[in-house]
Protein backbone atom coordinates (compact mmCIF):
# COMPACT_ATOMS: atom_id res chain seq x y z
CA UNK A 1 0.00 0.00 0.00
CA UNK A 2 3.13 2.39 0.55
CA UNK A 3 4.55 1.66 -2.41
CA UNK A 4 0.66 2.64 -4.30
CA UNK A 5 0.42 5.59 -2.51
CA UNK A 6 4.13 6.83 -3.18
CA UNK A 7 3.65 5.93 -6.26
CA UNK A 8 0.51 8.09 -7.50
CA UNK A 9 2.22 10.53 -5.32
CA UNK A 10 4.70 10.40 -8.17
CA UNK A 11 2.59 10.38 -10.39
CA UNK A 12 0.91 13.62 -9.79
CA UNK A 13 4.43 15.63 -8.73
CA UNK A 14 5.58 14.11 -12.27
CA UNK A 15 2.22 15.63 -14.14
CA UNK A 16 2.90 18.53 -12.61
CA UNK A 17 6.45 18.48 -13.26
CA UNK A 18 5.29 18.59 -16.79
CA UNK A 19 3.19 21.24 -16.80
CA UNK A 20 5.49 23.41 -15.54
CA UNK A 21 8.58 23.01 -17.39
CA UNK A 22 6.56 22.83 -20.48
CA UNK A 23 4.10 24.93 -20.02
CA UNK A 24 5.00 27.74 -17.43
CA UNK A 25 5.86 29.68 -20.51
CA UNK A 26 2.18 29.85 -20.66
CA UNK A 27 1.27 30.85 -17.68
CA UNK A 28 -0.41 34.31 -18.34
CA UNK A 29 -3.27 32.67 -19.82
CA UNK A 30 -2.76 29.66 -18.49
CA UNK A 31 -3.65 30.78 -14.57
CA UNK A 32 -7.43 31.19 -15.10
CA UNK A 33 -7.02 27.51 -16.95
CA UNK A 34 -5.40 26.16 -13.50
CA UNK A 35 -7.64 28.13 -11.15
CA UNK A 36 -10.67 26.56 -12.80
CA UNK A 37 -10.62 23.75 -14.32
CA UNK A 38 -14.57 23.91 -15.48
CA UNK A 39 -13.62 26.52 -17.60
CA UNK A 40 -15.59 26.44 -20.61
CA UNK A 41 -13.55 25.20 -23.95
CA UNK A 42 -12.12 27.20 -26.10
CA UNK A 43 -9.72 28.94 -24.15
CA UNK A 44 -6.49 27.38 -26.91
CA UNK A 45 -3.90 27.38 -24.85
CA UNK A 46 -5.73 25.11 -21.98
CA UNK A 47 -6.91 22.99 -24.87
CA UNK A 48 -3.76 22.61 -26.33
CA UNK A 49 -1.89 22.08 -22.48
CA UNK A 50 -4.73 19.63 -22.20
CA UNK A 51 -3.63 17.78 -25.32
CA UNK A 52 -0.36 17.75 -25.46
CA UNK A 53 -0.96 16.45 -21.45
CA UNK A 54 -2.70 13.49 -23.33
CA UNK A 55 -0.01 12.62 -25.61
CA UNK A 56 -1.74 14.20 -29.49
CA UNK A 57 1.58 14.60 -31.56
CA UNK A 58 2.71 17.80 -32.66
CA UNK A 59 5.33 18.43 -35.52
CA UNK A 60 8.60 17.88 -35.20
CA UNK A 61 11.58 18.18 -37.73
CA UNK A 62 13.77 15.15 -35.70
CA UNK A 63 12.78 12.07 -37.34
CA UNK A 64 11.91 8.91 -35.41
CA UNK A 65 9.00 7.13 -33.43
CA UNK A 66 6.74 8.98 -31.79
CA UNK A 67 9.10 12.56 -31.77
CA UNK A 68 6.14 14.35 -32.06
CA UNK A 69 4.66 13.49 -29.20
CA UNK A 70 5.95 15.85 -25.84
CA UNK A 71 4.15 13.51 -23.23
CA UNK A 72 4.15 9.67 -22.89
CA UNK A 73 1.00 9.97 -21.01
CA UNK A 74 1.26 6.33 -20.15
CA UNK A 75 4.88 5.89 -18.97
CA UNK A 76 4.82 6.66 -15.01
CA UNK A 77 1.51 3.86 -15.29
CA UNK A 78 3.43 1.51 -16.71
CA UNK A 79 6.52 2.32 -14.27
CA UNK A 80 4.41 1.75 -11.33
CA UNK A 81 2.53 -1.23 -12.81
CA UNK A 82 5.59 -3.43 -13.50
CA UNK A 83 7.59 -2.43 -10.50
CA UNK A 84 4.69 -2.53 -8.83
CA UNK A 85 1.70 -5.44 -8.89
CA UNK A 86 3.70 -7.10 -11.56
CA UNK A 87 6.86 -7.68 -9.51
CA UNK A 88 5.03 -8.21 -6.43
CA UNK A 89 2.42 -10.34 -7.32
CA UNK A 90 4.81 -11.89 -9.80
CA UNK A 91 7.05 -13.39 -6.95
CA UNK A 92 4.14 -14.13 -4.95
CA UNK A 93 2.58 -16.57 -7.19
CA UNK A 94 6.18 -18.50 -7.91
CA UNK A 95 6.78 -18.59 -4.33
CA UNK A 96 3.43 -20.21 -3.44
CA UNK A 97 3.49 -22.57 -6.13
CA UNK A 98 6.80 -23.59 -5.05
CA UNK A 99 5.81 -23.49 -1.41
CA UNK A 100 2.85 -25.92 -2.42
CA UNK A 101 5.31 -28.08 -4.13
CA UNK A 102 7.55 -28.64 -1.11
CA UNK A 103 4.37 -28.63 1.23
CA UNK A 104 2.97 -31.76 -1.11
CA UNK A 105 6.21 -33.37 -1.04
CA UNK A 106 6.24 -33.53 3.06
CA UNK A 107 3.15 -34.37 3.52
CA UNK A 108 2.79 -36.55 0.25
CA UNK A 109 5.98 -37.80 -1.16
CA UNK A 110 6.58 -39.62 -4.21
CA UNK A 111 4.19 -41.84 -5.71
CA UNK A 112 5.76 -45.02 -5.92
CA UNK A 113 4.53 -48.26 -7.52
CA UNK A 114 2.55 -50.70 -5.63
CA UNK A 115 3.56 -53.92 -7.52
CA UNK A 116 7.01 -54.32 -7.97
CA UNK A 117 8.20 -54.05 -11.47
CA UNK A 118 7.94 -56.45 -13.96
CA UNK A 119 11.59 -55.84 -15.74
CA UNK A 120 10.06 -56.13 -19.42
CA UNK A 121 9.70 -52.45 -20.88
CA UNK A 122 7.48 -50.96 -23.12
CA UNK A 123 8.33 -47.95 -25.18
CA UNK A 124 6.10 -44.74 -24.26
CA UNK A 125 7.76 -41.70 -26.53
CA UNK A 126 9.69 -42.47 -29.74
CA UNK A 127 13.23 -40.75 -30.02
CA UNK A 128 11.82 -38.30 -31.98
CA UNK A 129 8.85 -36.94 -29.32
CA UNK A 130 11.97 -37.13 -26.79
CA UNK A 131 13.71 -34.92 -29.13
CA UNK A 132 10.65 -32.31 -29.19
CA UNK A 133 10.21 -32.48 -25.57
CA UNK A 134 13.79 -32.06 -24.51
CA UNK A 135 13.94 -29.16 -27.22
CA UNK A 136 10.82 -27.25 -25.68
CA UNK A 137 12.28 -27.77 -22.00
CA UNK A 138 15.52 -26.54 -22.71
CA UNK A 139 15.08 -23.74 -24.23
CA UNK A 140 12.08 -23.05 -21.78
CA UNK A 141 14.08 -23.53 -18.85
CA UNK A 142 16.79 -20.96 -20.61
CA UNK A 143 13.78 -18.09 -21.62
CA UNK A 144 12.43 -18.39 -18.05
CA UNK A 145 15.69 -18.10 -16.38
CA UNK A 146 16.85 -14.93 -18.39
CA UNK A 147 13.63 -13.76 -17.89
CA UNK A 148 13.04 -13.83 -14.66
CA UNK A 149 16.60 -12.14 -14.35
CA UNK A 150 15.21 -9.37 -16.20
CA UNK A 151 11.99 -8.46 -13.72
CA UNK A 152 13.78 -9.43 -10.52
CA UNK A 153 17.98 -9.81 -11.11
CA UNK A 154 17.84 -6.27 -9.92
CA UNK A 155 16.24 -6.79 -6.78
CA UNK A 156 17.39 -10.09 -6.32
CA UNK A 157 21.15 -9.98 -7.63
CA UNK A 158 21.69 -6.32 -7.78
CA UNK A 159 22.95 -5.90 -4.25
CA UNK A 160 25.16 -8.74 -4.57
CA UNK A 161 26.87 -8.33 -8.21
CA UNK A 162 26.05 -4.44 -8.48
CA UNK A 163 24.99 -2.62 -11.84
CA UNK A 164 28.19 -4.05 -13.99
CA UNK A 165 27.40 -7.46 -13.29
CA UNK A 166 23.76 -7.12 -14.09
CA UNK A 167 25.13 -5.53 -16.87
CA UNK A 168 27.41 -8.79 -18.12
CA UNK A 169 24.53 -11.28 -16.75
CA UNK A 170 21.59 -9.14 -18.82
CA UNK A 171 23.72 -8.34 -21.30
CA UNK A 172 24.27 -11.98 -22.48
CA UNK A 173 20.86 -13.08 -20.94
CA UNK A 174 19.20 -10.38 -23.21
CA UNK A 175 21.35 -11.81 -26.07
CA UNK A 176 20.02 -15.96 -25.44
CA UNK A 177 16.38 -14.42 -24.58
CA UNK A 178 16.07 -12.91 -27.79
CA UNK A 179 17.41 -15.41 -29.92
CA UNK A 180 16.20 -18.23 -28.42
CA UNK A 181 12.52 -17.05 -27.94
CA UNK A 182 11.59 -18.08 -31.66
CA UNK A 183 13.40 -21.54 -31.37
CA UNK A 184 11.18 -22.08 -28.15
CA UNK A 185 7.84 -21.36 -30.50
CA UNK A 186 9.13 -23.43 -33.01
CA UNK A 187 9.51 -26.35 -30.47
CA UNK A 188 6.18 -25.75 -28.76
CA UNK A 189 4.16 -25.59 -31.99
CA UNK A 190 6.02 -29.08 -32.72
CA UNK A 191 5.48 -30.23 -29.43
CA UNK A 192 1.71 -29.18 -29.70
CA UNK A 193 1.33 -31.39 -33.33
CA UNK A 194 3.27 -34.45 -31.96
CA UNK A 195 0.90 -34.51 -28.96
CA UNK A 196 -1.84 -32.97 -29.67
CA UNK A 197 -3.99 -36.09 -30.51
CA UNK A 198 -3.52 -38.07 -27.06
CA UNK A 199 -4.74 -34.55 -25.56
CA UNK A 200 -8.12 -35.37 -26.40
CA UNK A 201 -10.93 -35.61 -23.64
CA UNK A 202 -11.42 -38.86 -22.88
CA UNK A 203 -14.28 -41.05 -20.78
CA UNK A 204 -11.76 -41.47 -18.01
CA UNK A 205 -11.11 -37.99 -17.58
CA UNK A 206 -14.24 -37.43 -15.41
CA UNK A 207 -13.22 -40.33 -13.17
CA UNK A 208 -9.58 -38.34 -12.57
CA UNK A 209 -11.15 -35.17 -11.75
CA UNK A 210 -13.55 -36.86 -9.22
CA UNK A 211 -10.87 -38.50 -7.43
CA UNK A 212 -7.96 -35.66 -8.24
CA UNK A 213 -6.15 -37.62 -10.29
CA UNK A 214 -5.39 -40.02 -7.03
CA UNK A 215 -2.82 -37.48 -5.75
CA UNK A 216 -4.02 -37.18 -2.35
CA UNK A 217 -4.34 -41.41 -1.86
CA UNK A 218 -1.90 -43.99 -2.53
CA UNK A 219 -2.61 -47.15 -3.93
CA UNK A 220 -5.12 -45.31 -6.04
CA UNK A 221 -4.90 -46.19 -9.49
CA UNK A 222 -7.28 -44.59 -11.94
CA UNK A 223 -7.12 -46.13 -15.23
CA UNK A 224 -6.46 -43.18 -18.01
CA UNK A 225 -4.90 -43.08 -21.75
CA UNK A 226 -1.63 -42.24 -22.99
CA UNK A 227 -1.93 -39.20 -20.59
CA UNK A 228 -3.84 -38.56 -17.55
CA UNK A 229 -5.85 -35.59 -17.28
CA UNK A 230 -3.22 -33.29 -15.24
CA UNK A 231 -1.26 -33.74 -18.20
CA UNK A 232 -3.89 -32.62 -20.53
CA UNK A 233 -4.54 -29.79 -18.58
CA UNK A 234 -0.89 -28.78 -18.68
CA UNK A 235 -1.04 -29.57 -22.35
CA UNK A 236 -4.01 -27.24 -23.33
CA UNK A 237 -3.57 -24.65 -20.51
CA UNK A 238 0.41 -24.62 -20.03
CA UNK A 239 1.84 -25.35 -23.59
CA UNK A 240 -0.64 -24.50 -26.04
CA UNK A 241 -2.55 -21.58 -24.17
CA UNK A 242 0.32 -19.87 -22.26
CA UNK A 243 2.93 -21.27 -24.21
CA UNK A 244 1.78 -19.82 -27.32
CA UNK A 245 0.56 -16.45 -25.54
CA UNK A 246 3.65 -15.65 -24.01
CA UNK A 247 6.30 -16.99 -27.25
CA UNK A 248 3.77 -14.84 -29.63
CA UNK A 249 4.29 -11.59 -27.46
CA UNK A 250 8.07 -12.21 -26.95
CA UNK A 251 8.10 -12.51 -31.11
CA UNK A 252 6.44 -9.28 -30.98
CA UNK A 253 8.61 -7.51 -29.06
CA UNK A 254 11.75 -9.09 -30.05
CA UNK A 255 12.10 -6.99 -33.28
CA UNK A 256 11.13 -3.59 -32.41
CA UNK A 257 12.99 -1.66 -35.54
CA UNK A 258 11.15 -3.69 -38.05
CA UNK A 259 7.57 -2.37 -37.56
CA UNK A 260 6.95 0.84 -36.61
CA UNK A 261 5.65 0.43 -32.58
CA UNK A 262 4.77 2.81 -30.61
CA UNK A 263 5.19 3.16 -26.63
CA UNK A 264 2.17 2.36 -25.68
CA UNK A 265 2.18 -1.01 -27.47
CA UNK A 266 5.78 -2.17 -25.89
CA UNK A 267 4.13 -1.36 -22.65
CA UNK A 268 1.60 -3.29 -22.93
CA UNK A 269 2.72 -6.74 -24.52
CA UNK A 270 6.14 -5.99 -21.65
CA UNK A 271 3.09 -6.64 -19.26
CA UNK A 272 1.03 -8.99 -20.80
CA UNK A 273 4.52 -10.98 -21.90
CA UNK A 274 5.15 -11.12 -18.21
CA UNK A 275 2.10 -12.31 -16.74
CA UNK A 276 1.38 -14.91 -19.19
CA UNK A 277 5.12 -16.16 -18.34
CA UNK A 278 4.90 -16.38 -14.62
CA UNK A 279 1.76 -18.14 -14.90
CA UNK A 280 3.49 -20.58 -17.43
CA UNK A 281 6.50 -20.51 -14.90
CA UNK A 282 4.30 -21.53 -12.10
CA UNK A 283 2.71 -24.21 -13.94
CA UNK A 284 6.01 -25.87 -15.33
CA UNK A 285 6.57 -25.83 -11.53
CA UNK A 286 4.13 -28.36 -11.55
CA UNK A 287 4.89 -30.84 -14.27
CA UNK A 288 8.70 -30.60 -13.63
CA UNK A 289 7.82 -31.74 -9.79
CA UNK A 290 5.97 -34.70 -11.20
CA UNK A 291 7.93 -35.18 -13.47
CA UNK A 292 11.48 -35.88 -11.37
CA UNK A 293 10.57 -36.15 -7.46
CA UNK A 294 6.79 -36.31 -7.47
CA UNK A 295 5.97 -39.67 -9.72
CA UNK A 296 8.63 -42.13 -9.61
CA UNK A 297 9.71 -43.44 -12.92
CA UNK A 298 8.57 -40.82 -14.77
CA UNK A 299 11.41 -39.31 -15.90
CA UNK A 300 13.03 -42.39 -16.98
CA UNK A 301 10.14 -42.22 -19.73
CA UNK A 302 10.79 -39.25 -21.01
CA UNK A 303 14.99 -40.22 -20.67
CA UNK A 304 15.03 -43.78 -22.38
CA UNK A 305 11.50 -43.60 -23.91
CA UNK A 306 10.89 -46.91 -22.53
CA UNK A 307 8.71 -47.70 -19.17
CA UNK A 308 8.35 -50.90 -17.34
CA UNK A 309 4.76 -52.42 -17.18
CA UNK A 310 4.20 -52.24 -14.00
CA UNK A 311 4.69 -48.28 -14.73
CA UNK A 312 2.27 -48.67 -17.87
CA UNK A 313 -0.44 -50.34 -15.61
CA UNK A 314 -0.56 -48.31 -12.62
CA UNK A 315 -0.91 -44.84 -14.23
CA UNK A 316 -1.82 -45.17 -17.60
CA UNK A 317 -4.02 -48.61 -17.71
CA UNK A 318 -5.94 -47.83 -21.02
CA UNK A 319 -2.58 -47.14 -22.96
CA UNK A 320 -1.08 -49.49 -21.58
CA UNK A 321 -3.96 -52.25 -22.63
CA UNK A 322 -4.19 -50.77 -26.19
CA UNK A 323 -0.17 -51.08 -26.33
CA UNK A 324 -0.78 -54.60 -25.52
CA UNK A 325 -3.44 -54.82 -28.07
CA UNK A 326 -1.13 -53.48 -30.47
CA UNK A 327 -3.84 -50.82 -31.35
CA UNK A 328 -1.76 -48.11 -29.62
CA UNK A 329 -0.43 -45.78 -33.00
CA UNK A 330 2.61 -44.72 -31.04
CA UNK A 331 4.66 -47.64 -31.53
CA UNK B 1 24.65 23.11 -4.50
CA UNK B 2 22.82 24.13 -7.54
CA UNK B 3 19.79 21.89 -8.85
CA UNK B 4 19.93 22.00 -12.32
CA UNK B 5 16.92 22.32 -14.56
CA UNK B 6 16.08 22.88 -18.27
CA UNK B 7 13.07 25.58 -18.88
CA UNK B 8 11.22 26.34 -22.41
CA UNK B 9 9.65 29.37 -22.71
CA UNK B 10 7.13 28.75 -25.52
CA UNK B 11 6.47 32.18 -25.81
CA UNK B 12 9.96 32.66 -27.55
CA UNK B 13 10.43 30.01 -28.60
CA UNK B 14 10.83 30.07 -32.64
CA UNK B 15 11.48 26.40 -33.98
CA UNK B 16 15.12 27.35 -35.25
CA UNK B 17 15.91 23.61 -34.56
CA UNK B 18 19.39 24.81 -33.38
CA UNK B 19 19.33 24.05 -30.07
CA UNK B 20 18.81 20.32 -31.73
CA UNK B 21 21.55 21.24 -33.87
CA UNK B 22 24.23 22.28 -31.22
CA UNK B 23 23.84 19.40 -29.32
CA UNK B 24 24.16 17.48 -32.10
CA UNK B 25 27.34 19.00 -33.48
CA UNK B 26 28.96 19.39 -29.62
CA UNK B 27 28.68 15.97 -28.65
CA UNK B 28 29.13 14.13 -31.39
CA UNK B 29 26.22 12.51 -31.29
CA UNK B 30 25.65 8.93 -33.34
CA UNK B 31 24.22 8.58 -36.86
CA UNK B 32 20.54 8.47 -36.30
CA UNK B 33 20.38 9.63 -33.26
CA UNK B 34 18.97 13.82 -31.66
CA UNK B 35 19.22 14.21 -28.19
CA UNK B 36 17.28 17.01 -28.49
CA UNK B 37 14.10 18.02 -30.51
CA UNK B 38 12.00 20.73 -31.25
CA UNK B 39 8.02 19.69 -31.21
CA UNK B 40 5.65 22.42 -32.43
CA UNK B 41 1.56 22.09 -31.85
CA UNK B 42 -0.25 23.60 -33.79
CA UNK B 43 1.79 24.30 -36.77
CA UNK B 44 0.70 27.16 -39.00
CA UNK B 45 -2.61 27.93 -37.01
CA UNK B 46 -2.73 31.47 -34.70
CA UNK B 47 -2.30 29.39 -31.23
CA UNK B 48 0.63 27.88 -33.02
CA UNK B 49 3.83 27.62 -29.97
CA UNK B 50 7.02 25.36 -30.40
CA UNK B 51 8.88 23.69 -27.49
CA UNK B 52 12.46 22.35 -26.80
CA UNK B 53 12.40 19.33 -25.04
CA UNK B 54 15.15 16.63 -24.07
CA UNK B 55 15.83 14.95 -20.85
CA UNK B 56 14.40 17.21 -18.15
CA UNK B 57 16.26 15.28 -15.59
CA UNK B 58 13.56 14.33 -13.23
CA UNK B 59 13.84 14.37 -9.24
CA UNK B 60 11.92 11.00 -9.11
CA UNK B 61 13.23 9.46 -12.52
CA UNK B 62 11.36 7.09 -14.31
CA UNK B 63 13.41 6.01 -16.44
CA UNK B 64 15.78 4.86 -13.33
CA UNK B 65 13.50 3.11 -11.38
CA UNK B 66 12.38 0.39 -14.45
CA UNK B 67 15.91 0.06 -15.80
CA UNK B 68 16.75 -3.67 -15.26
CA UNK B 69 20.20 -3.26 -14.78
CA UNK B 70 20.01 0.04 -12.74
CA UNK B 71 22.34 2.01 -14.63
CA UNK B 72 21.45 5.36 -13.57
CA UNK B 73 22.58 8.17 -10.80
CA UNK B 74 21.54 11.28 -9.84
CA UNK B 75 24.97 13.49 -9.48
CA UNK B 76 24.87 16.62 -6.78
CA UNK B 77 23.22 18.75 -9.39
CA UNK B 78 20.23 17.20 -9.98
CA UNK B 79 21.30 15.74 -13.67
CA UNK B 80 20.50 12.18 -14.52
CA UNK B 81 23.56 10.28 -15.60
CA UNK B 82 23.71 6.76 -17.20
CA UNK B 83 26.76 4.04 -17.28
CA UNK B 84 26.32 3.21 -20.68
CA UNK B 85 28.83 0.44 -20.33
CA UNK B 86 26.22 -1.95 -18.56
CA UNK B 87 22.96 -1.10 -20.94
CA UNK B 88 21.60 -3.36 -22.03
CA UNK B 89 19.15 -1.42 -24.89
CA UNK B 90 15.40 -2.94 -23.65
CA UNK B 91 14.24 -0.02 -24.05
CA UNK B 92 12.60 0.04 -20.48
CA UNK B 93 13.54 3.58 -19.97
CA UNK B 94 11.74 4.80 -23.11
CA UNK B 95 8.82 3.05 -22.60
CA UNK B 96 8.77 4.82 -18.78
CA UNK B 97 10.33 8.14 -19.65
CA UNK B 98 7.61 11.02 -19.63
CA UNK B 99 9.36 13.25 -22.63
CA UNK B 100 10.81 10.25 -25.04
CA UNK B 101 14.09 11.48 -24.17
CA UNK B 102 15.73 7.74 -24.65
CA UNK B 103 17.36 7.37 -27.81
CA UNK B 104 18.60 3.99 -29.34
CA UNK B 105 21.18 3.31 -32.11
CA UNK B 106 20.36 0.14 -34.39
CA UNK B 107 22.40 -2.22 -33.61
CA UNK B 108 22.81 -5.52 -34.97
CA UNK B 109 21.36 -7.97 -37.72
CA UNK B 110 17.84 -7.53 -36.76
CA UNK B 111 18.49 -3.81 -36.05
CA UNK B 112 18.34 -4.30 -32.11
CA UNK B 113 18.56 -1.61 -29.85
CA UNK B 114 22.18 -0.28 -29.06
CA UNK B 115 23.01 0.96 -26.02
CA UNK B 116 21.12 4.07 -24.60
CA UNK B 117 21.68 7.53 -25.13
CA UNK B 118 20.08 10.69 -23.99
CA UNK B 119 20.92 14.37 -23.41
CA UNK B 120 23.36 14.22 -19.67
CA UNK B 121 22.81 17.96 -19.61
CA UNK B 122 26.77 18.11 -20.65
CA UNK B 123 27.64 16.67 -17.67
CA UNK B 124 29.39 13.66 -19.05
CA UNK B 125 28.82 9.87 -17.76
CA UNK B 126 30.83 7.95 -14.99
CA UNK B 127 34.23 8.15 -16.39
CA UNK B 128 36.96 10.42 -15.77
CA UNK B 129 35.84 14.24 -16.59
CA UNK B 130 36.88 14.91 -20.19
CA UNK B 131 39.05 12.15 -20.71
CA UNK B 132 38.55 10.22 -24.50
CA UNK B 133 36.53 7.44 -23.15
CA UNK B 134 34.05 9.39 -21.55
CA UNK B 135 34.21 11.91 -24.97
CA UNK B 136 33.24 9.21 -26.80
CA UNK B 137 30.21 7.63 -25.19
CA UNK B 138 28.39 10.86 -23.65
CA UNK B 139 29.95 13.41 -25.58
CA UNK B 140 31.67 16.69 -23.84
CA UNK B 141 31.24 17.62 -20.14
CA UNK B 142 30.84 21.07 -20.45
CA UNK B 143 29.60 21.25 -17.00
CA UNK B 144 32.84 20.10 -15.64
CA UNK B 145 34.72 23.14 -17.21
CA UNK B 146 32.62 24.93 -15.88
CA UNK B 147 29.84 25.47 -18.14
CA UNK B 148 25.98 25.41 -19.13
CA UNK B 149 24.48 23.18 -21.49
CA UNK B 150 24.97 24.50 -25.03
CA UNK B 151 21.63 24.09 -26.43
CA UNK B 152 20.13 26.91 -23.83
CA UNK B 153 23.44 28.71 -24.12
CA UNK B 154 23.51 29.76 -27.79
CA UNK B 155 19.33 29.90 -28.13
CA UNK B 156 19.05 32.81 -30.23
CA UNK B 157 16.07 34.43 -28.15
CA UNK B 158 16.79 32.56 -24.93
CA UNK B 159 13.29 30.71 -24.74
CA UNK B 160 15.36 27.49 -23.84
CA UNK B 161 17.52 27.90 -20.35
CA UNK B 162 19.25 25.86 -18.13
CA UNK B 163 21.16 26.26 -15.00
CA UNK B 164 20.33 26.72 -11.56
CA UNK B 165 16.55 26.41 -10.49
CA UNK B 166 16.67 29.13 -8.84
CA UNK B 167 18.45 31.36 -11.22
CA UNK B 168 16.34 30.02 -14.26
CA UNK B 169 13.24 30.60 -12.19
CA UNK B 170 14.34 34.24 -11.12
CA UNK B 171 14.95 34.64 -14.90
CA UNK B 172 11.51 33.97 -15.89
CA UNK B 173 9.55 35.56 -13.29
CA UNK B 174 11.16 38.68 -14.22
CA UNK B 175 9.57 37.90 -17.62
CA UNK B 176 6.34 37.01 -16.47
CA UNK B 177 6.63 40.42 -14.86
CA UNK B 178 7.86 42.02 -17.84
CA UNK B 179 5.02 40.59 -20.01
CA UNK B 180 2.67 42.94 -18.35
CA UNK B 181 0.50 40.39 -16.55
CA UNK B 182 -0.52 39.97 -13.18
CA UNK B 183 -2.04 36.73 -13.74
CA UNK B 184 1.16 35.49 -14.71
CA UNK B 185 2.73 36.48 -11.56
CA UNK B 186 0.27 34.60 -9.82
CA UNK B 187 1.04 30.90 -8.80
CA UNK B 188 4.69 31.58 -9.24
CA UNK B 189 4.89 30.85 -5.77
CA UNK B 190 1.94 29.34 -4.40
CA UNK B 191 0.25 26.96 -6.70
CA UNK B 192 3.71 25.97 -8.62
CA UNK B 193 6.72 24.52 -7.88
CA UNK B 194 8.38 24.72 -11.58
CA UNK B 195 11.57 23.77 -10.86
CA UNK B 196 11.83 20.44 -8.89
CA UNK B 197 12.67 19.65 -5.59
CA UNK B 198 12.07 21.74 -2.33
CA UNK B 199 9.52 24.10 -2.43
CA UNK B 200 6.20 23.95 -2.50
S1 LIG C 1 15.34 10.10 -19.41
FE1 LIG C 1 13.22 10.69 -19.16
S2 LIG C 1 12.60 9.74 -17.22
FE2 LIG C 1 14.83 9.76 -17.26
S3 LIG C 1 15.41 11.63 -16.18
FE3 LIG C 1 15.35 12.11 -18.39
S4 LIG C 1 13.27 12.88 -18.73
FE4 LIG C 1 13.25 11.83 -16.74
S1 LIG D 1 17.82 0.44 -22.41
FE1 LIG D 1 19.63 0.50 -21.06
S2 LIG D 1 19.31 2.30 -19.77
FE2 LIG D 1 17.35 1.84 -20.71
S3 LIG D 1 16.29 0.55 -19.19
FE3 LIG D 1 17.33 -0.85 -20.63
S4 LIG D 1 19.33 -1.27 -19.71
FE4 LIG D 1 18.49 0.53 -18.63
Amino acid sequence: MIAISRGSAALAWLIRLAAIAMALSMLPSMAVAATDPAKPPGDPVANYWREVRQGVPGLSQVDGAESGVLINAAGQQWREQRNGPLKRYGAMILLAMLGIIVLFYLVRGPMRLSAPPTGRKIQRFTPFERFVHWGTAITFILMGLTGLAVLFGRSVLGPLIGSGGLGGLLGLGKLVHNYLGPVFLAFTILLILVFLRDNVWAKCDAQWIARAGGMFSSGDHIPSGRFNFGEKAWFWLGVTFLGLFVAGTGLLLDFPALIDRTRELMQNLVLLHAIGAVLLLAMSLGHIYMATLGVEGAMESMKTGEVDETWAKEHHELWYEETKAGRSSHM
Amino acid sequence: MARMKFLCDAERCIECNACVTACKNEHEVQWGINRRRVVTINDGEPNEKSISVACMHCTDAPCAAVCPVDIFYTTEDGVVLHNKDACIGCGYCLFACPFGAPQFPQDGAFGERGKMDKCTFCGGGPEEDNSPAERAKYGRNRLAEGKLPLCAEMCSTKALLAGDANEVSDIFRERVVARGSNRGAWGQNLQFNPLGGTRR
